[in-house]
């Protein structure tokens, strides 16, 4: 075949889609030189590029670049090593300060709790101050002369309330608690607020509010079950007489 | 202006980039052979998405076609070092790397290894883009070409389509659409004819 009529086959030659003949005939052309085909040849491929960029956009996937350049070697296998180091140093910190928000966290409850224990502390003292301070606060002796503890005084006033200073207090088993009770003359006793000890035996309870201090009998103390009880369910520990 | 007035259709035809950065090619592609790391990652920049929608458009599958692109840059990564910064062609290189994978792909997955990959390895090489001085992607030259495509007639868009997207030789074409193989042999060869004359006239003017 000569080269003007193989000149219209060089388009589906470069896309390698001409027959066992043509193609033949074709590359003959091409391996004696001839410039003629040569051109064709670079014509064909050039539209054929042109023709195939016309394809209608899409959006290639975000991590296509990065296998594409993984696949050559060139994705950073220095970079990939760097980030997972910074991931892992990232990791760290966080960690660490995660850590430290915890730290700082539970430190800050603490002192919170401390703050709120003192606070409270600071409160029931001054509230005990103020008890103290008045003079018409009612002092009761109680445990004096006695052979065995405890000991105390119970301090009345009738609108600040009722307030417990004890002594010697015995340790109390697993589950029990004190319990103040106010038992008016010829009355029931009334709960009157639980306390307890600290490890010396010492107990400092208030009963804030105003009281009925004429008709007061007696201020008890008993042993009860942590929850505390309505009516005493043990032999008082603390009998202080209003009247004494 | 020009360029704004044309860019919505740029963008449709996904070219822009391709057009826009060709002459940075030459020296993209003196990078690419002397192993440059970031090369690679620009010459991605410029035709990967170019070479992903040619290769979906053909292959259908996205998942193929990542694995096709992949392997279409690292066809190009491999043989750049016969391709001539000075006078070669880039994008034209690329696209027919991409557009021959995806082929040789259909051909596995439908059994028609006749024309085989040596063949389509061979119609790749990087020599053969050499001295595409006149004949680059350019947007004056795709916009007449794609203005001339949408001309033809429908069979031979058809034929055309067969061709380019899917890799039927004239004789698999006359099968596929059940008309004679002169039939095909002439709407193929009247379909290139309009379309070189097109591109010949957007190079003359």
């Amino acid at each position: 075949m000569s080269c003007e009529e193989l000149s219209d086959l060089f388009e589906l030659y470069s896309l390698g889609l001409l027959e066992r003949e043509e193609n033949r005939e074709i590359e003959i052309h091409m391996a004696r030189g001839c410039a003629k085909c040569g051109e064709n040849l670079k014509n064909a491929l050039a539209m054929n590029a042109v023709l195939i960029s016309t394809s209608p956009e899409v959006a290639p996937p975000s991590g296509l670049k990065r296998r594409v350049m993984s696949s050559v070697g060139l994705h950073r296998k220095g970079w990939g090593w760097l980030g997972a180091f910074a991931t892992a140093c990232l990791l760290v910190v966080a960690v660490w300060l995660g850590n430290q928000e915890r730290q700082r966290g539970t430190e800050l409850a603490e002192a919170r709790k401390n703050i709120v224990e003192v606070a409270s502390e600071r409160d029931r003292l001054e509230q005990a101050l103020r008890i103290l301070d008045q003079p018409e606060t009612i002092q009761i002796t109680f445990g004096k002369g006695r052979p065995q503890p405890p000991r105390g005084n119970v301090f009345v006033h009738s609108k600040l309330g009722v307030m417990l200073i004890a002594s010697n207090l015995p340790r109390l088993a697993s589950g029990k608690i004190y319990e103040m009770w106010l038992i008016p003359k010829g009355g029931a006793p009334r709960p009157a607020g639980l306390f307890q000890a600290d490890d010396m035996g010492s107990a400092l309870h208030i009963l804030s509010g105003p009281v009925e201090t004429s008709s007061l009998g007696v201020v008890a103390v008993t042993v009860e079950p942590a929850a505390g009880s309505q009516a005493p369910t043990t032999q008082p520990l603390i009998l202080a007489s209003a009247g004494a | 202006m020009k360029v704004l007035r044309l860019l919505p259709a740029l963008l449709a035809y996904g070219v822009l980039q391709v057009v826009l950065r060709h002459k940075d090619d030459a020296e993209l592609a003196r990078r690419l052979r002397t192993r440059d790391p970031h090369a690679m990652a620009d010459l991605y920049d410029h035709y990967g998405r170019l070479a992903y929608s040619l290769i979906f458009r053909i292959v259908r599958n996205s998942a193929v076609a990542e694995d096709l692109v992949q392997e279409t840059f690292l066809r190009v990564w491999n043989r750049v070092q016969s391709f001539d910064p000075s006078r070669g062609a880039l994008g034209p290189w690329v696209l027919t790397v991409a557009r021959n994978r995806a082929i040789d792909y259909l051909r596995s997955v439908d059994g028609r290894m006749s024309q085989g990959a040596l063949e389509l390895d061979r119609l790749e090489n990087p020599v053969l883009f050499s001295s595409f001085e006149d004949r680059a992607l350019t947007m004056d030259r795709v916009k007449k070409l794609k203005g001339a495509f949408e001309k033809l007639s429908p069979n031979q868009r058809l034929v055309i389509e067969l061709a380019y997207y899917e890799g039927l030789s004239q004789t698999e074409m006359a099968e596929r659409i059940k008309q004679p193989l002169g039939t095909v042999k002439t709407w193929v060869r009247t379909a290139l004819k309009t379309l070189r004359e097109e591109l010949a006239q957007a190079a003359t003017a």
